[in-house]
């Protein structure tokens, strides 16, 4: 019974998980940059929830989320048109990984000489404790309702790419950036929103999972390998590929703690690592 | 009126100078064809005008307005339009994606989606499919339809014949035909020499990046034109 | 005059060598740690930059070479019982024997993949340790053979040995890339796929780097922590090693010789500017060298050494082929850089 739990809250996290990649499997299929800040800015996002709920303290922090991702939406187009947007032309591929890892040392030691190194939580309330019982199992609520909403953001992400007129431009700018501009197209500012949007969504999973475990400013590199995880096993660029990845990702982690508490996110690792050396195509070839 | 006026235009790729001196110009309703080997500059020229090579020097004039130093987005919404070397369709758009993507700068004018599928039958029907399950041909008509949603004044067609059997490209051609009736003015950039100064009012010769003869297509002789193309 | 111009570089070398020798009786014991830990931080910059500068292998995961050759240093003199060097040779040769294996997996993942990938495998690694308390777990071990060193000679032979180990990396790097495999790996490194086709074996000429540069760092990781005489899977497996080793490269100048020695004299001198002269704290000079090697990437990508080899008389250590004297007159072409952009063909159309 414990397993079917374990599993089951696994698969819950794991929409979570999902969503971290999600943001980053949208740069990597658009523009083919792999940003290695994405950990940073998914924690700083948690930051901004706790400097959020020190101002607004009779705010859930739920309700705080669409606030932040606002605010991760413009520093998103701020970080391409600043700087990304500069090296994403350029033939060499490393420009924009050591270009993004630079960005992501800075932030990080921004983020400590700031918040301090300390861990800090976002606090639920009894949200984080409530539980309900779903086919004789105790399945939290609040891991529930973060599946549902990483499922609902998945759907809104993918119908915006693919019923939209914005989603066809997006999607015509990452097959080819010059014949784009023939259609008047400004690849560099597609680029922008395809940014802000990533952020956002990377935001939200960052305040999520601030609610359930708690974080320091070093957290960000764990939750970057957990997102380029994410992006690779699901198949690059896919979606509910992407999904799926998390999903398995968080079944192994929690399965793995089960079975050896002082594992961290070993397993997961573990499973990444023969994941991607038996299939470098990525486990789930899900058409988007 | 003039409705492209090039002079002098210099390109370069880096330190090598692919196009010295070029000099050309259409008038409003004409078919120019511009003719030359593989390697003559010809692509080059096209990309030059759309602002897609961001190396040239010399002056270009679009109805009026010089576009020498713009760059290609904001060219294309002066009434421009070209269609691609390659095709170079969007792989991970269908058919129809593919066509509305051309209307996102519309202009008035006659062409649309239902017009375009009036031109080439075979699109409507294939409209839902990835264009890599379509033909080289039907492949050339998306390119043409996704130029033509624009409405533009000025049809750039770079080596549409290239790779296509015959009757394919009579069909291609054919459809030229009714877009100048709409009144588009048009470049043709061919090899097939034969093709193109049939379906054109002038022709320009391009060799090594520079124009070695410009004239009427009917009066053009084919000794006259194989010194020019090939510089013997 | 001739005469003397020819022995100027040996004269140099020498009185360097001179110097070298000497130090530990001319500084002062902290000045001493300071080189020795700037000359172990050049070996792995130079062999951080033979990977991403003439092997096309960004790795983002060079700190588990690091970690693997401290511990593997520590538990053979524990075990074995002896002063901790005599069996520094084994550190190098464990990381290559690691890395020699981690390479035929990692290979199959490309650019972002495998930086990305081998830092999974430094984490993956450093978990390992941490959960096994034979290696001392989370906690970390002592050096007790330490003991076995006189104490009076410990930093001065730490010191020569961080030289020594210094000066095998810059100048075997050097007979490296001026052998066949160099040659092979720069063609690699410009363009892999036309080096395929005319019959450089690719995967072999980066394997080679990989496992020369994870052995590299791993003696260098051995001798760093020595000094410590202790090690932690925190600080072993502490991804600041390879942020370090991409700051100093980036800003000194990727894909040449001298970028690292540039860069190390940068990265450190800007280092005790920020803490000792300005008392900040340690995060801010890596918020200021993050931003200096941003700037770099930026507006510098080859970083500043190309820019002050004109006014330093030209290139100390070239490895940069031409073609025979008569050949190039005849060309009468400006000599390019190594490092060839693909063909600037403006905007082509498919950027894949």
């Amino acid at each position: 019974m414990i397993w079917v739990e374990t599993i089951v809250n696994g698969i819950l996290y794991g929409g979570l998980y999902g969503l971290l990649g999600v943001g980053l499997a949208l740069i990597v299929g658009v523009m083919r940059v792999v940003n290695l800040s994405h950990g940073e800015f998914i924690v700083l996002s948690a930051f901004m929830g706790v400097s959020l709920v020190g101002v607004f303290p009779w705010l859930h922090p739920l309700a705080l989320i669409l606030p932040v991702a606002a605010i991760a939406f413009g520093l998103g187009m701020a970080l391409q048109a600043v700087l990304i947007n500069r090296v994403v032309t350029r033939p060499d591929p490393f420009a924009a990984i050591l270009l993004t890892f630079g960005v992501a040392v800075v932030m990080r030691n921004l983020m400590v000489e700031v918040y301090g190194a300390d861990l800090r939580h976002l606090q639920a309330g009894r949200l984080a404790q409530a539980s309900t019982g779903i086919g004789g199992l105790q399945v939290g609520v609040l891991p529930l309702l973060i599946l549902g909403l990483s499922v609902a953001l998945f759907t809104a992400l993918q119908l915006l790419l693919t019923r939209t007129r914005f989603g066809r431009i997006v999607r015509a700018t990452a097959d080819n950036r010059d014949v784009v501009r023939l259609m008047g197209v400004n690849p560099g500012r597609v680029y922008n929103l395809v940014m802000g949007l990533s952020l956002a969504l990377a935001s939200v999973a960052g305040m999520l999972l601030a609610i359930r475990a708690s974080f320091s400013p070093y957290s960000g590199v764990e939750r970057l390998l957990v997102a380029f995880e994410v992006v690779v096993l699901g198949g690059l660029g896919t979606f509910w590929g992407a999904m799926l990845g998390g999903i398995t990702l968080g079944v192994a982690e929690l399965v793995g703690l089960r079975l050896d508490p002082n594992a961290g996110p070993l397993y997961a690792h573990l499973l990444f690592l023969v994941g991607v050396l038996l299939r470098p195509n990525g486990l789930f070839r899900v058409r988007t | 009126m003039t409705l492209l006026e090039v002079q002098a235009l210099d390109a370069f790729y880096g330190d090598f100078q692919a196009l010295f001196g070029v000099t050309l110009r259409v008038e409003a309703g004409e078919t120019v064809a511009l003719i030359g080997a593989n390697g003559a500059g010809k692509t080059t020229f096209l990309k030059s005008l759309v602002g897609l090579l961001d190396q040239r020097r010399g002056e270009i004039r679009f109805a009026g307005d010089s576009i020498a130093g713009e760059p290609a987005e904001r060219i294309a919404r002066l009434g421009l339009s070209l269609v691609p070397e390659g095709r170079l369709l969007f792989a991970s758009l269908n058919v129809e994606e593919n066509l509305l993507m051309g209307a996102l700068n519309r202009r008035l004018g006659a062409w649309n989606l239902a017009r375009v599928y009036e031109l080439f039958p075979v699109l409507r029907e294939r409209r839902r499919q990835s264009p890599n399950a379509l033909s080289g041909g039907q492949q050339h008509m998306v390119a043409i339809g996704r130029a033509l949603m624009s409405n533009p004044k000025l049809l750039l067609c770079d080596e549409i014949s290239l790779g296509l059997a015959p009757l394919v490209v009579d069909q291609i051609y054919e459809s030229l035909g009714r877009i100048r009736a709409e009144g588009a003015s048009i470049v043709l950039v061919e090899q097939d020499v034969k093709r193109a100064a049939g379906a054109a009012d002038r022709v320009y010769c391009l060799l090594k990046g520079r124009v070695t003869l410009h004239g009427p297509a009917r009066g053009l002789g084919l000794e006259q034109l194989s010194r020019a193309y090939f510089g013997t | 005059m001739t005469a003397v111009r020819a022995c100027l570089p040996w004269s140099i070398a020498a009185l360097g060598g001179a110097a070298l020798v000497a130090a530990p009786w001319l500084m002062g014991e902290g000045a001493l740690r300071f080189l020795s830990e700037a000359m172990l931080m050049l070996a792995m910059a130079e062999m951080w930059n033979l990977l991403a500068g003439y092997a096309g292998l960004v790795s983002m995961g060079q700190q588990v070479f690091v970690g693997l050759g401290a511990y593997g240093l520590f538990f053979a003199s524990i075990s074995l019982n002896v002063a901790p060097f005599w069996v520094l040779p084994l550190a190098p040769l464990l990381c290559a024997g690691v890395a020699a294996i981690v390479a035929l997996f990692m290979f199959r993942l490309r650019e972002a993949y495998f930086a990305i990938g081998t830092w999974v495998f430094s984490e993956i690694v450093s978990l390992l340790v941490s959960k096994t308390d034979r290696l001392g777990g989370e906690r970390g071990v002592g050096l007790p053979t330490a003991r076995l060193i006189d104490p009076r000679w410990l930093e001065p032979m730490t010191f020569w040995i961080s030289a020594a180990i210094a000066l095998a990396a810059v100048i075997g790097t050097y007979a490296l890339l001026r052998s066949r495999v160099g040659l092979g790996l720069m063609t690699v490194r410009d363009n892999d796929m036309a080096a395929a086709s005319i019959g450089v074996d690719v995967w072999r000429n980066r394997f080679i780097a990989f496992v020369i540069a994870a052995a590299g760092c791993g003696l260098a990781g051995a001798v760093s922590f020595t000094a410590t005489l202790y090690v932690a899977p925190g600080f072993a497996f502490d991804p600041n090693w390879v942020v370090a080793m991409m700051i100093i490269v980036i800003i000194g100048g990727i894909g040449t010789l001298e970028g690292p020695i540039v860069g190390v004299i940068i990265y450190f001198t800007l280092r005790e500017a920020l803490t000792v002269v300005f008392g900040l704290s340690a995060g801010w000079y890596l918020i200021g060298l993050g931003s200096v090697a941003i700037v770099a990437i930026l507006f510098e990508p080859d970083g500043l050494w190309p820019l002050i080899r004109g006014p330093l008389g030209g290139d100390w250590l070239s490895v940069r082929r031409e073609p025979p004297a008569a050949a190039r007159i005849a060309a009468a072409a400006p000599a390019g850089e190594m490092r060839s952009s693909p063909s600037g063909l403006g905007a082509t159309p498919s950027d894949r």
